[in-house]
């Protein structure tokens, strides 16, 4: 065996490698450019624009909280919405990931069938299964957690099944080479190893979830956002001040909340 | 009586490279044997073989008398223990849960979702962690041991099993010296007082030595060396660690004077 000679050459840099930085900026620069050319985007209404924005905004400016006691029954509806469409989504979840996960699925079909579910779910616009579920479940809170849940289910499915994916593969040959099967596979090495990530993606998945409980009441699945919608409706401007205030102040909370416990657990 | 049986077996994997190149051999109840061979020589792919961790693509591997195939696959594995060179337990699990999955394969899937174990169970648990010493550990988490440790979890592991053979891939190549005499020990003594057919890999010429009853050396996918470890010379020795294209390989007489 002989040793492969190499002369280190100190004199020279090989050639530097191309950057095309500023080639994809400027093109991405152009982009806009003709965007707003072609959208006809008139920046100058925006600026006479600013000065009737500003007197319609000036008529929140006194929020009524003489009904404060039913508007915060009905931010409990709304936070009980994305918890029920959450535990939904967190069903549904549980159930397709290890499915959707490629180094778990018992079978290729399987694992193409979970995947697509998932897909579809995801690409399904919440406000869009609200429209529909309102129609054929009726007005009220029940089509507003389906809507969330189906709509979540999909993110928090394939949030799992990467997660899933991730995890090393002597963990599951493990468990595998004792002789269990899939089911145990997955609850004895799967979740256990990824239990962390899951209940953070959880958290942003229920602090998602409020967020959008309030604005599904727009179409007409219950809650603070019904009311909001109301009071809109009828240029009820203090009413109107006091929910969104409300609902600000909920989301703060819950934002808060969420990563506190975010942060306690890793 | 031979409790596993190879029979002319081959693996190709899907990218092409042949990791056995016709195998057959016997294993015989109740023995303590080594495989030895340079890294890539399909140690690893003949001990998964006998599992079915990995399938044969042609011949067959018989297990306690039964053909090994997709319908036995976890019947077999609940009778043949395994342990690891990385231990692959599951590090958030506490030890004693790790133990438990030994018993996974006795029981249903509905009891199990629910992490529901049977008093036997965690008898036969308790048994196999009083074994290897680590009862006072039994509710730690996993990843909180030392390498040597979580080895001896993992042959708890097997243990817990009830299993008729233990095979161990590389058990001690990420242990220091001590740890890797302990766990050789504690796996001599489960062949020699409770019976369990035990199958080693490894790359430790003196610990193949010491220990086997028989070694099994291997090169580029062929057994090239057979026999009690009084037969094994310098020169077998040199056939089984022989690297395909050097003629002349200083580094392997080097290497071998010290074995």
């Amino acid at each position: 065996m002989k040793p492969k000679q190499t002369t280190p050459s100190t004199s020279t840099l090989p050639p530097k490698p191309r950057n095309l930085f500023p080639v994809w900026l400027a093109a991405l620069l152009a982009l806009l450019w003709l965007i707003v050319h072609d959208l006809e985007i008139s920046f100058e209404a925006l600026a006479y624009g600013l000065a009737d924005m500003g007197e319609y905004f000036s008529r929140y400016r006194k929020p009524d909280f003489s009904e404060l006691s039913r508007y915060l029954d009905l931010m409990k509806i709304t936070l009980a919405t994305a918890l029920w469409g959450t535990v939904f989504a967190l069903v549904v979840a549980v159930i397709l990931a290890p499915l959707a996960a490629r180094n778990l699925a018992p079978h290729p079909l399987a694992y193409r069938a979970a995947r697509e579910i998932l897909n579809f779910m995801r690409a399904m616009p919440d406000l869009l299964l609200a429209l529909i579920f309102v129609a054929a479940l009726g007005l009220g809170p029940l089509p507003g957690a389906l809507a969330l849940g189906v709509h979540t289910a999909g993110f928090l499915g394939k949030f799992f099944a990467e997660s899933l994916e991730r995890v090393g593969k002597g963990v599951y040959e493990g468990v595998t080479s004792t002789g269990a099967n899939f089911p145990q596979i997955v609850m004895y090495a799967g979740w256990p190893s990824i239990q962390r990530e899951a209940l953070g993606y959880l958290l942003y998945i229920m602090d998602r979830n409020v967020r959008m409980a309030s604005v599904l009441g727009l179409v007409g699945a219950g809650g603070i956002g019904l009311a909001l919608h109301d009071t809109l409706r009828m240029f009820n401007y203090g009413q109107s001040a006091a929910l969104i205030l409300i609902i600000l102040g909920s989301i703060l909370i819950i934002d808060y909340a969420s990563a506190w416990l975010r942060r306690r657990l890793s | 009586m031979s409790i596993i049986s190879i029979k002319s077996a081959t693996k190709r994997f899907p990218n092409g490279f042949e990791a056995i190149k016709g195998i057959s051999t016997e294993i015989a109840t109740g023995s303590f044997t080594v495989i030895l061979g340079p890294s890539g020589a399909g140690k690893s792919t003949l001990l998964r073989l006998m599992n079915g961790l990995e399938t044969t693509t042609s011949g067959s591997v018989h297990v306690t008398g039964e053909t090994l195939s997709k319908s036995n696959l976890r019947k077999t594995r609940s009778r043949v223990g395994m342990v690891f060179q990385q231990f692959n337990l599951v590090e958030r699990l506490s030890v004693v849960t790790n133990v438990l999955t030994g018993r996974l394969a006795h029981r249903s899937w509905l009891g199990s979702l629910f992490y529901l174990f049977r008093n036997e169970d965690i008898e036969i648990a308790q048994e196999a962690l009083a074994r290897v010493g680590l009862t006072d550990k039994a509710w730690s988490r996993a990843d909180k041991l030392s390498g040597g440790q979580q080895q001896r979890v993992g042959i708890a592991r097997a243990l817990a099993q009830r299993p008729k053979v233990i095979l161990a891939d590389e058990p001690v190549a990420s242990l220091d010296p001590v740890s890797s005499e302990e766990i050789m020990m504690l796996l001599r003594e489960i062949c020699d007082r409770d019976g369990i057919t035990v199958v080693v890999n490894l790359h430790q010429v003196d610990l193949a030595k010491r220990f086997a009853d028989r070694i099994i050396g291997m090169n580029s996918g062929r057994v090239v060396f057979d026999g009690t470890p009084a037969e094994l010379s310098p020169l077998t020795l040199q056939t089984i660690y022989k690297r395909d294209e050097i003629e002349n390989d200083t580094n392997l007489d080097l290497a071998l004077s010290y074995a």
